[in-house]
């Protein structure tokens, strides 16, 4: 059951690890709605890590509205609003394409050449163009 | 919301060994239900502070309450809710580890050998043996279980993983992380061992010139102090708020906040300053804030 992963020597609390990790998860459909997630205590247990700090993600889930606390049987995934799920994951990759871009300034790259070379990645891994290639 | 209660309570601590003062007007407070690592330097006076606690050492002057009793006078129900975990091992050697535990227990009006029955399998220790017969390991191991036997409310740990091997430490930490989940108990374990801190502890303290110079949530410190690195084009340094150093380059400079200004980091970034914001791992905290 080591469905999640952490890195405690890292400068991201273990909180946020977990949280990112669970929201990832829920958004691309490997916890579908409905779901139990393990107990706070089997995360812990397994990850050796504080309860406070599973709790704490947890919560943390269940305020941004993918999870759900069930009387007595822990937390599901949350139904949610397709336009809202939508919304969530746009943001998500928003972050990384807003990271990509500072990494790509840094290195003297303009924005214009990024969009070329997202584009080109994007025909190329395309499942198309690799049945082609084959 | 719960009341929080106080389980430690140090006010103006004062602790010399011959001439040298180790602790000087220490406070601090740990609360019910916080796991807190103790970091400090080799000589920073963990040990010291630890032992002054449960007064195993006499303390100069200041005052202790533990659970909210003197800690020069704790009745022996208090003493009872308190485990501790020595750094040296001080147990008699020529008794057999099972003869050990037995002799221990009655002093406890409340022990459980269930669970030092589950400890001594799980840890594969020969009860058979006595003291001076196991490894250094072992014996840690013995002492946690000795520590844990009594079910008590707050455990003192004196770098409880120094004499593990990786395995046993894991171990050590699982145990830890099972205690963790009852919400009354109170931890307390000094450690040079980040990573094993930053697993199980929520909260980090920092022993350094006889204080408590930092204390706060793990979690919290690892938001706040992060390394920034500015470049910037004009001659003019930028102003960094809460910095605790910084190295400048042709380019600009890498700093390090003990706490991250968003509002500054929005202003900045509004002005075109190229800021890069990298979170650190607690052992490069440890180091700064330590310097």
């Amino acid at each position: 059951m080591d469905q999640f992963t952490i890195s405690p020597s890292s400068g991201v609390p273990i909180y946020k690890q977990l949280f990112s990790q669970i929201e990832r998860m829920v958004l691309n459909g490997y916890f579908p709605v409905g779901d139990h997630l393990p107990s706070v205590r089997q995360v812990a247990t397994n990850l050796e890590v504080n309860p406070m700090t599973v709790s704490k993600a947890y919560g943390l889930l269940e305020e941004r509205g993918y999870l759900t606390r069930l009387r007595g049987k822990g937390m599901v995934v949350a139904q949610r609003d397709e336009a809202v799920s939508q919304q969530e994951k746009f943001k998500m990759l928003n972050k990384m394409i807003e990271e990509l871009l500072i990494q790509a300034q840094q290195m003297g790259i303009n924005e214009q050449e990024v969009i070329a070379l997202v584009a080109k990645n994007a025909t190329e891994n395309s499942p198309k163009s690799k049945k082609d290639k084959e | 919301m719960p009341i929080t209660k106080t389980i430690i309570k140090i006010n103006n601590l004062n602790k010399s060994y011959k001439k040298e003062q180790v602790l000087k007007e220490l406070n601090w407070q740990v609360n019910q239900g916080d796991i807190v690592g103790l970091l400090g330097k080799n000589g920073a006076g963990k040990s010291t502070l630890l032992k002054s606690l449960l007064n195993i050492e006499e303390i100069d002057s200041g005052e202790i309450t533990l659970f909210g009793e003197k800690h020069q006078h704790l009745t022996a129900q208090i003493k009872g809710r308190i485990g501790y975990v020595p750094q040296e091992n001080d147990e008699i050697s020529w008794l057999s580890i099972s003869d050990l535990i037995k002799f221990r227990k009655q002093f406890y009006h409340q022990w459980s050998d269930e669970k030092v029955a589950e400890l001594i399998e799980r840890w594969d220790i020969n009860t058979k043996k006595t003291i001076a017969e196991l490894s250094p390991g072992q014996v840690q191991r013995v002492l946690i279980i000795l520590a844990l036997a009594p079910m008590p409310e707050l455990i003192v740990f004196d770098e409880p993983a120094a004499a593990l091997d990786p395995a046993a430490r894991r171990e050590f930490l699982k145990e830890i992380v099972s205690l963790a989940s009852d919400e009354n108990i109170t931890i307390v374990f000094s450690t040079h061992i980040v990573s094993d801190l930053e697993r199980v502890a929520n909260k980090v303290a920092i022993l350094e010139q006889g204080k408590i110079c930092y204390f706060d949530d793990l979690d919290t410190t690892k938001e706040n102090v992060v390394q920034l690195t500015i470049r910037q084009t004009d001659e003019n340094d930028i102003d960094v708020p809460n910095v605790l150093r910084c190295r400048k380059y042709q380019q600009g400079q890498n700093c390090v906040v003990s706490k991250l200004d968003q509002n500054w980091l929005v202003e900045m970034r509004n002005k075109g300053v190229e800021i890069t914001v990298t979170p650190m791992g607690l052992e490069d905290i440890f180091l700064e804030l330590t310097l």
